[in-house]
Order: structure tokens, then sequence, then C-alpha cells
């Protein structure tokens, strides 16, 4: 398992797409990190508004996502799943492997992004002489829901790959699901006067347990819960279908 | 060594692979022909637990493949050149290959060298050649350094130089005592290198024998020339047998070179030349594959 682990990790980092996922999160996080403390200039010295900041880590757990998909749909877009599972031929072993592989990515990715935040403001805000709060305990928790938060969305992202193997349905259908899919669909529960449904929808249970917070969302520990279930879900019918799969 | 028992598999309304079943004995290089959509790779993907078939199965070195413990160490396999990450180089993927199984760096370089792609290891694989990509294959195949080898048309995409170079592979790791199930729609490209043959043809099994066997079984005739061809050939043609003239003084009968020699001698006819003809392996591979090549 831990070899397998170790070739997943280097899968991910033996292709373009690494440099870029890396570049990208670092552009990222700088400009939402900057527009953020730009664009507020009273509650600078804030320990709410500093905490705030570390939601910016947020642009991580989307790529989070987008590279759990990857690194399953990518072994059949280029067939390379062939030599995987000959190498492993349990097939469940090579997606357990992924899941643990892209976890510890996720965590790097979040960690990468939390990274940038800090060398964005922590120089800004002692310029503009803002009192610094890093010491407060809601600090380490607001970024230890985050580094949770990539780790959920990661897995969801594995599972979805999992269950779709085609790398362009997967990741165009996550994202119309996301942006499109959830929305219409909480309109429709609104119709049918289900609004409390709405949160247990699998992105609305992702969104409750990064800890920010927001309206009509489950609590954070119901989110992590919700979260983890929708994933088991998906996982597990996405390995039933690896499993049976013709690799041909 | 390779089992395959009533091996049925189909795609749909399709029958790819119909109640196969052949065996490939231990140290022998075995070419698995067939025309193209014969069933072979699907017999192949089965045999590696990467097609579940509808009936039978097959075991490798007696167990199912997924049963064998670390199975690359004992079997080695080359499926399609592309299916390889073109963003990748080749040593790369090796590497990525190489760490799940628990083989060192070391056998990375060493199987590059033996396929001779050390040079273009660290280029990306998107620009390799479709030669290239099947010696990286190969290389895939040996990183374990299997005692089983199951190659399907490893010789897509070389040039004779580079088919030269395969059926050299081929006899030094059969020399060194491997089991090679080798796939190819062209006879030729396997007939100097196997010891056996099957011969599959819409997913049937045509024939499993020796090469020698299968030349044996072929009809050849009896090629002799004579100045007086036209008087052989009434007095062979007299004797019930089926004479074609193909010119230059030159006839071809289905008759053993001893009767015509005798036939010859008791009649006063000179010959020139008394050769037995052999079928190509190539033709025996047409007749045998015929009649069932149209719908």
């Amino acid at each position: 398992m831990t070899t397998l682990v170790r070739s997943e990790l280097l899968k991910i980092r033996t292709t373009r797409s690494w440099w870029a996922y890396l570049m990208v999160i670092v552009l990222f996080t700088a400009i939402g990190v900057a527009a953020e403390i730009g664009s507020s200039s009273a509650d600078r010295g804030t320990s709410d508004f500093q905490v705030s900041l570390v939601d910016t880590v947020g642009v991580a757990v989307l790529f989070a996502i987008i590279l759990g998909i990857t690194i399953v749909t990518t072994e059949f877009r280029h067939g390379t799943v062939t030599p995987t599972f000959l190498v492993e031929p349990h097939r469940e072993r090579v997606i357990l492997s992924k899941a643990i592989a892209g976890v510890v990515v996720a965590i790097g990715f979040a960690l990468l992004s939390l990274l940038v935040v800090a060398a964005v403001a922590i120089p800004w805000l002692t310029i503009v002489d803002a009192e610094l709060h890093l010491a407060d305990g809601e600090f380490a928790t607001r970024v230890g829901q985050q580094l949770l938060s990539a780790v959920l969305w990661v897995l969801m992202g594995v599972a979805i790959g999992t269950l779709v193997h085609s790398q362009v349905a997967a990741l165009v259908g996550t994202l119309i699901w996301i942006f499109l899919g959830e929305t219409l669909l909480v309109g429709l529960f609104g119709l049918l006067d289900v609004d409390g449904a709405a949160a247990y929808l699998p992105f609305h249970a992702l969104d409750s347990a990064d800890g920010s917070g927001g309206e009509n969302l489950l609590s954070y520990e119901g989110g992590i819960a919700v979260a983890l279930g929708w994933i088991a879900l998906l996982g597990a019918a996405g390995i039933w279908r690896t499993r049976r799969r013709d690799i041909s | 060594m390779i089992e395959v028992v009533d091996l049925t598999k189909r795609y749909g309304k399709v029958v790819a692979v119909d109640h196969l079943s052949f065996r490939v004995e231990p140290g022998t290089i075995t070419g698995f022909l067939g025309p193209n959509g014969a069933g072979k790779s699907t017999t192949l993907r089965s045999v590696l637990d990467l097609v579940h078939p509808d009936t039978g199965g097959a075991t490798v070195l007696g167990r199912k493949y997924r049963e064998l413990d670390r199975p690359i160490h004992r079997v080695g396999a080359v499926l399609e050149a592309s299916e390889v990450h073109p963003g990748r180089s080749g040593r790369n993927h090796l590497r990525v290959l190489a760490a799940a199984a628990g083989i060192p760096r070391s056998r990375v370089e060493e199987v590059l060298d033996l396929v001779e792609l050390s040079e273009a290891a660290k280029r990306r694989v998107k620009g390799y050649s479709l030669g290239m990509r099947q010696r990286l294959g190969l290389a895939t195949a040996l990183l374990g350094d299997p005692e089983v080898l199951v190659l399907d048309e490893p010789a897509n995409g070389l040039d004779p130089a580079g088919i030269r170079w395969l059926r050299d592979l081929l006899r030094s790791l059969a020399a060194e005592g491997r089991t090679i199930l080798v796939s190819s729609h062209v006879l030729a490209e396997v007939a100097q290198t196997v010891d056996r043959v099957v011969i599959i043809h819409r997913g049937r099994l045509i024939q499993q024998a020796s090469i020698a066997e299968v030349l044996a079984g072929a009809q050849g005739g009896t090629r002799v020339r004579s100045p007086e061809a036209s008087r052989l050939r009434t007095l062979l043609a007299a004797q019930g047998a089926t004479v074609t003239d193909v010119g230059d003084g030159t006839l071809v009968a289905d008759v053993p070179p001893e009767r015509i020699g005798e036939l010859a001698a008791a009649n006063n006819v000179v010959l020139h030349e008394l050769t037995v003809e052999r079928a190509t392996l190539e033709e025996v591979f047409l007749e045998l594959t015929a009649g069932e090549t149209t719908q």
C-alpha cells in the first residue's frame, strides 16, 4: 500500500499540470487576499477580519476537487490505467492509494495557499499599523477547518472520478453541478416547501464543513458528517463500477 | 504456464471470443495469430484480468492473474504502445510503475538500456515515435524481470530494423528460459521467432501446433523443370496428377518428387530441376483463416 501511494504521488509530480496547479494556487490566493485587504480599510485590525483572510485558502480547496477528479480520470483518458491495474490488479487498492495521495497533496495545496496568505497579509497589515491577532485560538481553528475542508473536497473529487471515468464529463459535470445544479435544486426544494433539504446536498454540506458559516447550512459537524456520507456513497458506487469495468 | 479454458467474451451482440481454449507451454515462444479483430487483444486482456469474460477464464502460472503475488514480477505485458501519459518522460513512466511495484530505480535504468532508450529517457513521451513507444512498452514489461511475457502486437509500427531488433530481443529473452506469448496479425513478423502457434479467427481456435506441424500439414506441390515439359505433363496427367504449367518449362504437380523422378526415368525424360515446393507460413495462415473471412 505504501508503495502504491508513493507511486501515485510520483504520478502527480511528474506531469506539467503539477506546476500549473502550484502557480495558479499561488497567483489566485495572492489576488484574493490582496483584494480582501485592499477593499476593507476600517476593520483590518480586528481579529474577525484577520481570521476571515484564512478563508482565501478556499482557492486551494477548489483545486483539491479538480486534482481529485483528475488523478483518477487521467488514467482512463491516457490508457495508463492498463499498466496501473497490471501492477495492482486489486482495483480498489489503487483507488484507495489515489485517495490517500490526493489527501496528502490537497493538504500541501492548502498549506501553500496559507503561506501565500501570510506572505501577503502580514507585511501589508504591519505596514498599515494594524494589530496582528495571529496568536488567537480562533485563528488556529480556522486554519484546521480549511485543511479539513481541502481533504473533504479532494476525497469528493476522487469519488466522482472513480464513478465518472471520462475526464471532461467529470470535470465539466461537477462544475455545472456546483454552480448551477444545486442552485436549481434549492429553488425546486423551495417550491416543494422542503427548503431544509437543500442543506443536505453534497456541495451545501461541503460548504458548511469549511467552518466559515453561511445561511441555510447545516452545523459545522453536521456538514462534515453529511459530506462524508456523500463521499462514501459516491466512492462505493465508483469502486463497484471501476471493478466491473472492462479495461480494453 | 498460460492456460485459457472455454473463454467467451461478448461486447453487446458481438462475440469477440467464442469458447476459446489453448495452452502456452513453459519455455516456448508462442505466436498468437489471427487477422485484425479475431479477438486476440480481448483474449490477452482476459488473461491479465483487465477484461471480465462471460464464460470460462484463464490462468497464468497456475493461478488467476489477480491472485498472483506481486504479479509484474511473474508476468510482464505490453498491450498497446499508447498507454503512456504523453506529458510524462519515458523514465518517469517507468519510475511510476517501478514505485508501485517496489522495484528499485536502478532497474529502471537497466531496462532503459536493454531496449536502447536511455538517451531519449528524459524526453516527454509525446515526442516519441511509435517504435520508441513500443520499446518503452517492452521496458515496462521487463521491469519486474518476469518469467512470462505477454506481448500484443509488439511489432506494430516498427521498421524492418526494429522488427529484427525485436526478434533478437525475444530470442534472447526466451533463451533465458522465459515463456513468451506474442500476438500478431502478420505471420511473417513472428514466423522466424516462434516455436509454436495458436491461430484464432473470429474468436475461435483454428489451430494450435508447432510451426513444423503447421508447415507439414500445408498442401505443397513438387516443382519440376524439364526441356520436355509438355511430354512430362502428359505423362503426369495420365497418372492422375494435377499439373500446372508455370512457364519456362516448369511444372508444378501435386505428386511427391520420388514419383516424378521414377516416372521421368522410366520414360527417359530429362529433368533439370526437381524440388519440393513448401507453402510459406503466410500462405498457410491465409488458407487457415480464409473461407470464413467473408461475412
